[in-house]
């Protein structure tokens, strides 16, 4: 081997080993969640809203886990992501604005899980959005409330005229993650120097709506897995849909 | 020469390239700690890959065990309702005691072999050892403090901060590594060294009561409480009568489903005669009326376990042999173990 040809070996692999020097092959996208009663903009505290079933009620809390995000290509196969756990919540603005990193190229959908995927329920102790400080884990009967609204209703015969929908549940037929996908209205493109956005509106409501209409009356208590949380978890599967894209 | 020169630097440069960066003022990483296991038992449960032990994780472990400050009013830790003496358990407490004199509505379970159990709680509601602790920690008939709360109030502690260092690196204290450093205690919970032990290694004998009582164990209680580890970890329902203060629907509060009501799970015969009372509600402070139970007890409801359906006979003879071969299974080594024997936290 000739000495220079050698050298030249050596400087190869000096440039193979500086990762940083690799080009990027994926760019950013990010998804935009803006959360609303029917049409009226979601305000935590006393704003009274009417649910499906005209019976008012106030809003203290609402979040919800999105997982496992994907996107269709043009040609409509599945670019997977890798597995990543948010917890959008309504209270925390930064929350509600979700950035992330995909392969460069072009889309026509956008999926995700509405809550959290069998497998990080039952692996024990998670960090970050999955922290079970931050109040979305059942200890007693381990799992992920995959979402929670919290507030009152005159209507309601619990305490206080509480109304609390810790909905959850990953086994059997009971399981309350809902796989959503939706088509975006133009294609978006993730490239170098590119941020497309999707704005997400989030009907809240859509919680005690079709399919199994949830009155406050005789319906104000979920906080465990089962039947009753997997029925909203139906309603909730038709919450999201896709009001604004910005493909730039 | 001068190419030597030029070759040595492309070498060094490589090697260079090729550093890890930044670590080079990482304190000395933990030491692995090997959790002894015996040769005679299934394959654990517990996935040690995810969470390897190690001396510093053990040892924390093992503070955060006996600390009392995990509890919200740092009056009971964890080893205040399970004591090693008792095999862990409550020793002659019916049901989980709390902060501010609050009971729960089941006795306390002893600890041991966790490792081998797949679900946790008398009604197999936890599904991982590593969030197990989060129950006790959190409910307001034990522990009652906020886990947040419990993480800030360690990352504010100095002592706490450089043993979590110690243990998995430098950084801020989260519930995981709490949750992670308690596991590493409880993995080293293991009993495998009573007289029974010894007797399967043909290191012992049985006396003839002991082995009479053996065989009537193997005959009428073996079904469920399953060699080695004396349980078959199922959830059935043994005939207890209706306890309508305590209103406990069992199992069923997890599943939901109308078949698992009146179900808790099968508990080890491991140290059984250290850890009275028994049964989930702690009914029974003497074995002697367990075994009455299983004699001529039953009541009969619609989820009774066909085992237990129509009784159990145990004459007064069986009963004394049956007694008397439990004892077998006490593991003096481990109710004696100085590494898990409780420490006094005064920093």
């Amino acid at each position: 081997m000739k000495p220079c040809f050698f050298l030249f070996t050596c400087l190869v692999f000096c440039i193979a080993c500086k990762k940083d020097i690799i080009p990027k092959k994926e760019g950013n996208f990010r998804l935009n969640f803006d959360h609303k009663i029917g049409t009226a903009a979601l305000k935590l505290g006393t704003t009274v809203y009417k649910n499906p079933s005209a019976e008012d009620f106030t809003i203290s809390a609402f979040k919800y886990y999105i997982s496992n995000v994907y996107l269709v290509k043009m040609d409509n196969s599945v670019q997977a992501l890798p597995a990543t756990y948010h917890l959008v919540d309504e209270s925390k603005a930064d929350s509600k604005s979700i950035l992330l990193l995909a392969p460069q190229g072009e889309y026509r959908a956008i999926g995700f899980k509405l809550g959290v995927d069998s497998t990080r329920n039952v692996s024990g102790a998670q960090t970050d959005a999955l922290d079970p400080a931050l109040g979305m884990f059942w200890s007693w009967n381990s799992g992920y409330i995959m979402v929670k609204m919290e507030g009152a209703s005159p209507l309601s015969t619990a305490a206080n005229h509480m109304l609390t929908f810790h909905i959850g549940g990953f086994k059997g037929p009971f399981n309350a993650v809902q796989d959503i996908r939706i088509q975006t209205p133009i294609s978006i493109t993730v490239g170098p120097d590119r941020e497309p956005a999707v704005t997400f509106t989030v009907d809240a409501n859509a919680m005690f709506g079709q399919p199994n209409p949830v009155s406050f009356a005789t319906s104000a208590t979920i906080h465990a897995p089962g039947e009753a949380a997997w029925k909203i978890s139906e309603n909730y599967k038709t919450m999201f849909r896709i009001t604004n894209v910005t493909d730039l | 020469m001068k190419q030597y020169v030029v070759y040595t630097c492309f070498v060094l440069a490589l090697f260079w390239a090729c550093r890890k960066s930044g670590g080079d003022n990482r304190p000395a990483a933990p030491t692995p700690y090997q959790v002894e296991l015996p040769a005679n038992f299934p394959a654990p449960v517990y996935d040690f890959a995810q969470n390897p032990t190690t001396v510093e994780g053990v040892a924390l472990g093992r503070r955060l065990f006996y600390d009392p400050r995990l509890s919200r009013d740092s009056s009971i830790s964890c080893g205040f309702c399970h004591q090693q003496f008792a095999a862990f358990a409550h020793f002659d407490h019916s049901l989980s005691h709390g902060i501010d004199n609050r009971n729960g509505i089941r006795s306390v379970p002893s600890l041991f072999n966790l490792i081998w159990q797949k679900d946790f709680m008398w009604d197999g509601g936890v599904n991982h050892l590593d969030i197990q602790p989060l129950t006790p920690i959190t409910d307001e008939n034990e522990m009652g403090e906020d886990l947040q709360r419990l993480i800030d109030r360690l990352n504010a502690d100095k002592k706490y901060r450089s043993l979590f260092d110690g243990a998995f690196g430098p950084g801020e204290i989260n519930s995981q590594k709490l949750f992670r450093a308690l596991s590493q205690f409880m993995v080293t919970m293991n009993s495998f060294h009573s007289k029974y032990d010894s007797v399967k290694q043909q290191k012992a004998q049985f006396t003839p009561d002991e082995a009479g009582g053996y065989a009537i164990f193997q005959a009428k209680c073996a079904a469920c409480h399953k060699e080695p580890l004396f349980t078959d970890g199922s959830f059935r329902n043994n005939g207890l009568p209706w306890n309508e203060f305590l209103n406990d629907a069992g199992r069923m509060r997890i599943t939901n489903s109308s078949d698992d009501l009146l179900k808790f799970r099968v508990p080890s015969l491991r140290n059984i005669i250290k850890s009275p009372p028994y049964m989930h509600d702690g009914r029974f402070y003497d074995i002697f009326k367990v075994f009455e139970h299983y004699s001529k007890g039953i009541e009969q409801t619609p989820t009774i376990d066909p085992i237990v359906k129509n009784g159990i006979p145990l004459s007064t003879e069986e009963q004394r042999q049956l007694y008397l071969f439990l004892t077998t299974l006490t593991d003096y080594t481990f109710i004696n173990s100085k590494s898990l024997s409780e420490i006094l936290i005064d920093n």
